[in-house]
């Protein structure tokens, strides 16, 4: 039977539970209930649907880090760290926890504690359990995410919204596509169903808890339409559920003109399209995501990556921006090095967020192309589905009228071919199966041509490949060297 | 000249597929056989594929920081299952954090990998080492 946009009813849901939670011993620990009351007794300062609506009311960027390791008090202590500077907080998951791998994330915690630093990539809360979890809200003074990449996250989730967390990122595609290679995506929308419903029942309960899709998915020059028509209908699909606070997200493209019209438009675009579905009720807000693609090694050079980040993300109005380090070419940073991605972020976005309006009418002619485009593909989804989302998604990934550039997922087309255009907007090289108007797809080809004229060589995969490199190694567009 | 078949993949539960599509383009263009595994390989995907393709070398690729416990082992697994001769390497960001390359490299090749990499390579110079230590195997 094919997966159809329905909100799950209290009988289904209830009868997949116990299944949840007896997937991992610590699932044991989890009592609705009593979830619910410890919510009800968090301050203002913990929740995250607050900080968020007070930081858009009051026009500025919240900042937030990714951040998480091993061993509950390292992890504590970090975010301790990290919270003199950052207005809300992570704890970003372990990558065996997100493919549901608990021995190894056991195996991972054991040799942390031998090797008395973190051999993990992030929190592994499954395994830590519940009273844990809830260690980290009650000693953490700022509200706190949990940010992973799980395409079956339903008993994360169980562990961690009864723990006190108030805000989950993730969705059904975004934490399939990018993020594992032969989950089917009918099976992660499931399984994300659950999880939108489960925070459907805190809101319910009168506990608001923000949901987050991943906007950058691949983070490897993905055209704006593209993140924007799957986050929408994340959001439409975690609306249906009963999930009240949401997140859209996008990753910075490194176009400033492209960037803030993304921002604009995403705003714009998914308060159509909820209201169109029918939809009232929500609170909206917006995460742009500093540069996700390769880093330059030399710390000098990634603060000023962090920091046209930040700028950016003041610019465009984003509500939060994630932030990242100097330390991104290695990966994981020390929380030190963390703490100074935040302060860079700090300083120019507070320059910057007084000096949005002015930009405004410069960006109009990108948010129409990125509105027409967009709702270019979220009609021809919701044609596939004959109506509905849920079907619609997995039908048109099927079709590759959505694609996503270098996602590792078999589900995935992966035709879309992008490349950056003469002032490194993203634009498209091949259109693969999106079905763009004619219009557009002249405007793209007109900007591809405009390149690879100014570069005397045909437009080609190496020049994709030199622009995925191009950021790591000093500039925007992949130039021939 | 003889084509060389190579194994290609990120091993553990690492989902970075970008630099895995590069390099697989980039070894095919340059002659050799390229069997990509692609993202979330375990060490016995790496072996199978490598015993059914009577591949010459596996390039084993680790991103996200849990190389340490993943690729620990790979050696001695293809030598129990008969492939001695196997030239191996390894590259990415292979442990948790910035750490000091030359103590990253010493653990790893301690651990049986014949090279070393890091992101930062240039892949000529790769390629350079792989057609010497592919002769040089042959030879011995």
């Amino acid at each position: 039977m094919e997966i159809v946009n329905k909100k799950l009813t209290d009988a289904q849901f209830d009868a997949l539970r116990p299944q949840v939670l007896s997937s991992w011993p610590t699932g044991g620990d989890v009592d609705f209930d009593e979830g619910v009351a410890f919510h009800h007794d968090l301050p203002e300062a913990k929740r995250f649907p607050v900080a968020l609506d007070q930081a858009d009311q009051a026009r500025r960027v919240l900042l937030q880090p990714r951040a998480g390791v091993a061993l509950l008090e390292e992890h504590i202590a970090l975010l301790q760290l990290l919270s003199t500077a950052a207005d809300v907080l992570p704890t970003t998951i372990d990558a065996y926890t997100r493919q549901n791998r608990y021995d190894e994330a056991q195996k991972g915690i054991d040799k942390s504690r031998q090797a008395g630093h973190s051999l993990l990539n992030g929190f592994p809360a499954v395994n830590h359990g519940l009273r844990a979890c809830r260690e980290i809200i009650e000693r953490v003074e700022k509200p706190v995410q949990v940010r992973h990449g799980t395409p079956d996250a339903r008993l994360l989730a169980e562990i961690t919204l009864a723990a006190g967390f108030t805000s989950y990122e993730g969705g059904g595609i975004s934490y399939n596509i990018p993020y594992t290679k032969k989950v089917p995506l009918q099976k992660s929308i499931e399984d994300w169903q659950y999880v939108d419903r489960l925070v459907g029942r805190y809101e319910a309960a009168g506990v608001r808890i923000n949901r987050e899709p991943f906007g950058p998915l691949s983070g490897t020059l993905v055209p704006p339409f593209m993140s924007h028509a799957i986050a929408i209908i994340e959001g439409l699909l975690a609306l249906e559920q009963g999930v009240r606070s949401i997140t859209l997200g996008y990753g910075q493209a490194g176009n400033l003109v492209q960037d803030i019209a993304a921002i604009h438009s995403l705003r714009q675009l998914a308060r159509h399209w909820f209201e169109a579905e029918g939809y009232s009720d929500f609170q909206l807000s917006t995460v742009f995501h500093q540069w996700m693609g390769g880093f330059p090694e030399d710390e000098s050079k990634a603060f000023a990556v962090i920091s046209w980040g930040g700028a950016v993300a003041a610019l465009a109005g984003a509500t939060k921006v994630i932030v990242k380090t100097p330390h991104e070419a290695s990966g994981i940073p020390t929380g030190e090095a963390n703490l100074q991605g935040i302060m860079a972020t700090s300083q120019i976005n507070s320059m910057l967020v007084d000096q949005q309006a002015s930009l405004l009418p410069i960006v109009q002619p990108e948010i129409e192309r990125i509105r027409r485009e967009v709702n270019t593909v979220l009609r021809a989804v919701k044609a596939a589905g004959e109506g509905d989302w849920a079907t619609g998604a997995v039908r048109a990934f099927a079709a590759g009228i959505l694609d996503v550039p270098f996602a590792p997922s078999i589900y995935n087309k992966g035709k879309l071919l992008p490349v950056r255009d003469n002032e490194g907007a993203i634009r498209l090289f091949d259109f693969g199966a999106v079905p763009l108007d004619m219009d557009t797809r002249a405007f793209h080809a007109a900007k591809v041509k405009e390149r690879s004229t100014t570069e005397g060589r045909e437009p080609c995969f190496q020049m994709v490949i030199d622009d995925i490199y191009s950021i790591s190694k000093g500039r925007l567009v992949g130039r021939p060297r | 000249m003889n084509t060389h078949t190579i194994v290609l993949g990120v091993i553990g539960a690492d989902c970075h597929a970008v630099g895995n599509k590069i390099l697989e383009a980039f070894f095919t263009q340059a002659g050799y056989r390229v069997v990509n595994l692609g993202v979330m390989v375990s060490q016995d995907e790496f072996i199978d594929a490598a015993i059914e393709t009577g591949a010459a070398a596996i390039l084993v690729s680790s991103l996200y920081g849990h190389g340490e416990i993943d690729c620990a082992g790979l050696r001695e697994r293809c030598i129990e299952r008969g492939l001695e001769n196997l030239v191996l390497y390894v590259g990415g960001n292979l442990v948790v954090g910035k750490a000091d390359f030359g103590a990253t490299r010493d653990k790893f090749l301690s651990m049986g990998y014949d090279r070393v990499f890091q992101p930062s390579v240039d892949l000529d110079g790769v390629l350079e080492l792989l057609s010497q230590d592919l002769a040089a195997r042959a030879g011995g």
